[in-house]
């Protein structure tokens, strides 16, 4: 069985390596810096899950979100949204979000949310 | 409009004073017709008295009966008042006194010479008298002739001047009517001018002035009404006016107050949020690698590594706090400033190379003049420096260069830092230095701020004896600039050499 693979978006480097790390090592990793950065490499690489950060430059986490759900050869992706900010849970999951963390967040409760929305 | 009034008052005295004269006139007239008539009934009553002395002798000499001497008597009783009655009614005319004593004096001499004498001679000699009498009165009475005459001129006279003083009675009242009626006429038109008058100068501006306030009252506070009545109305005028314009300067007050709070309201919970975000995401990596630590097995250069990325996220942590902690403390005592004499192109490099190492994507070119030595607080200019570099930085798109120059010129040194990002779009560059302001790019992008750093940078400066302030177009970038009074006046002169330099590139 291939391992799955995961398109990580966050600005923050250290917050990329932070999710990486959390998600152990049963995951094919890529990693984007920002918005555009992340749609180009979701529409390429048709990841089995992306983590996305809602606060990135360039292009709003909220907008990726939107784009991504409303792309067919993506369908079968799923969206893990990490936010800063508690009160926009309702709408990423207006947006698509097939799931959502908030941060700060364990490192096991990522991966396990993680395996759960792909498996 | 006093001088209406007292035009019409003058008028109604006039009026007055007019028809005063007009009864009066009339009373005169009919005063001197009683007097005439007083004074022809006078002179008829003697006329008659006259008469009756003759015929009493008459009759008394034929008939020789005493009784025939009663009318005679009964004159003779009466003469003397009647003839005094007659000379004072007589007396107010010269002509007609004179005429009066004429017939009294004829009828004096007719008295004592006849009358008497006769009656004397007549005791002594009766039958003579007797028929003196008849042949007398053959031949008809002219003894009192002269005293009819003077009576009858008398009495036309008086008739004559009665007419005279009727005549000049009646056209002093008829001028003083036809006055009158003038005055009156020019009263009442008086009255008319006067009462348009005010209908016009204060009836119309005081219900104009009573519309602009039922205006006023209604929420128009721009209602005001034209100044220039008279006297008490362009006072009342101003007054209105100067309270419409207070009224109105409150509210805009006012509503000036209410935005600046609504402003303020806002910024502040941006600033929770803003905060809440610049907070957990720091502690979510400083959470989250203490807990792989904790739980996994981690080869030691691992460890170290994220013990590394926990300490400096605690350091960005221990940042944020300080400026908030930095920003509280100056807002209630002020910028507490340690001086003394520094060398500004030696804090520019240190503060270049300082940001240069963190960012590997932007370069930054510094270009100074030499000897620009100001009299500040090292760690406050660093501060200002390092928060107009890391903003270029942040706004700036990857490969962006940085320029820093330093220029002395007279008594001042002035700092520009320009980048070619995004720029302030123009409707937020009023705020830019509130506290807590966030332009929306930087929110919607989630550049990195609390907000605070340039509200914080300008009250340095400020206590500096600087300014600060910048130049942006959206989309052609910004330059953010600040100045200083320089140490002393002669260091600014030398223009030195210019330290270019280029850092970045592989850090």
């Amino acid at each position: 069985m291939t391992r799955p693979s995961v398109l990580v978006c966050d600005d923050e480097p250290n917050l990329r390596e932070l999710i990486r790390v959390s998600l152990g090592p049963g995951w094919t990793v890529h990693e984007a810096g920002d918005g555009e950065e992340a749609l180009a490499l979701a529409r390429s690489l048709a990841p089995d899950l992306v983590v996305l950060d809602l606060m990135m430059p360039r292009l709003n986490g909220l907008e990726v979100l939107s784009t991504l759900k409303a792309d067919p050869a993506l369908a079968r992706t799923r969206v893990l949204v990490v936010t800063a900010q508690p009160a926009s849970e309702v709408e990423a999951r207006e947006h698509g979000a097939d799931g959502v963390i908030v941060k700060p967040f364990a490192p096991e409760d990522l991966a396990e949310l993680a395996v759960r929305l792909v498996g | 409009m006093g001088l209406a009034a007292a035009a019409v008052a003058a008028a109604l005295v006039t009026l007055f004073a007019l028809l005063l004269v007009a009864i009066l006139s009339y009373r005169d007239a009919s005063n001197t017709a009683r007097h005439a008539q007083q004074a022809i009934a006078s002179a008829n009553q003697l006329e008659i008295l006259a008469l009756d002395l003759e015929t009493g002798l008459r009759g008394f000499i034929i008939t020789r009966r005493q009784s025939s001497l009663k009318p005679w008597q009964e004159a003779r009783r009466h003469y003397s008042s009647d003839v005094k009655q007659f000379l004072r009614l007589a007396s107010d005319d010269p002509t007609q006194a004179e005429r009066a004593q004429g017939v009294v004096r004829a009828l004096d001499s007719y008295n004592a010479v006849f009358s008497l004498q006769f009656l004397e001679f007549m005791k002594r000699n009766p039958g003579p008298a007797r028929q003196f009498i008849l042949d007398q009165h053959a031949a008809g009475p002219h003894r009192l002739d002269p005293v009819r005459k003077g009576f009858k001129s008398f009495v036309v006279g008086e008739q004559k001047l009665a007419d005279e003083r009727n005549t000049t009675a009646k056209h002093t009242a008829r001028v003083a009517i036809v006055l009158g009626a003038v005055s009156l006429g020019l009263a009442v038109l008086l009255i008319v001018l006067l009462i348009l008058y005010l209908a016009r100068r204060v009836a119309r501006p005081v219900r104009l002035a009573a519309e602009a306030a039922g205006r006023l009252a209604d929420g128009d506070l721009t209602s005001r009404v034209d100044e220039r009545g008279v006297a008490e109305v362009g006072a009342l005028q101003r007054a209105f006016n100067s309270m419409a314009a207070s009224l109105e300067r409150g509210r805009r007050e006012l509503e000036e107050q209410n935005r600046k709070l609504r402003e303020s309201e806002k910024v502040k919970s941006e600033l929770v949020s803003s905060v809440s975000h610049e907070l957990r995401t720091p502690l979510a990596s400083i959470l989250g690698f203490s807990d792989l630590m904790l739980q996994r097995d981690l080869d030691p250069a691992d460890r170290r590594r994220y013990l590394e990325l926990v300490r400096g996220e605690a350091d960005r942590l221990a940042a944020l706090l300080n400026d908030l902690l930095d920003l509280q403390r100056i807002e209630e005592t002020g910028v507490q400033l340690t001086r003394e004499e520094l060398d500004l192109s030696k804090l520019l490099e240190s503060q270049v190379v300082l940001y240069s190492a963190q960012s590997d994507r932007h370069a930054l070119d510094l270009d100074t003049d030499d000897g620009c030595v100001v009299l500040a607080d090292r760690d406050r200019l660093a501060q200002v420096v390092g928060n107009l570099l890391s903003n270029a930085i942040k706004y700036s798109p990857d490969g962006g260069v940085v320029h820093i120059e330093a220029r002395c010129t007279g008594s001042r040194v002035r700092v520009n830092v320009r980048d070619d990002g995004m720029g302030i779009p123009l409707v937020q560059q009023r705020q830019i230095f509130t506290k807590f302001f966030r332009g929306d790019a930087g929110r919607r992008l989630g550049i990195g701020g609390t907000g605070l750093g340039l509200a914080l940078a300008r009250d340095i400066v400020e206590a500096h004896g600087g300014r600060i302030g910048f130049e942006s177009l959206e989309g052609g970038g910004s330059t953010f600039w600040f100045d200083l009074p320089l140490a002393t006046a002669g260091a600014a002169r030398g223009v030195g050499l210019s330290d270019s330099r280029r850092s970045g590139g592989g850090s």
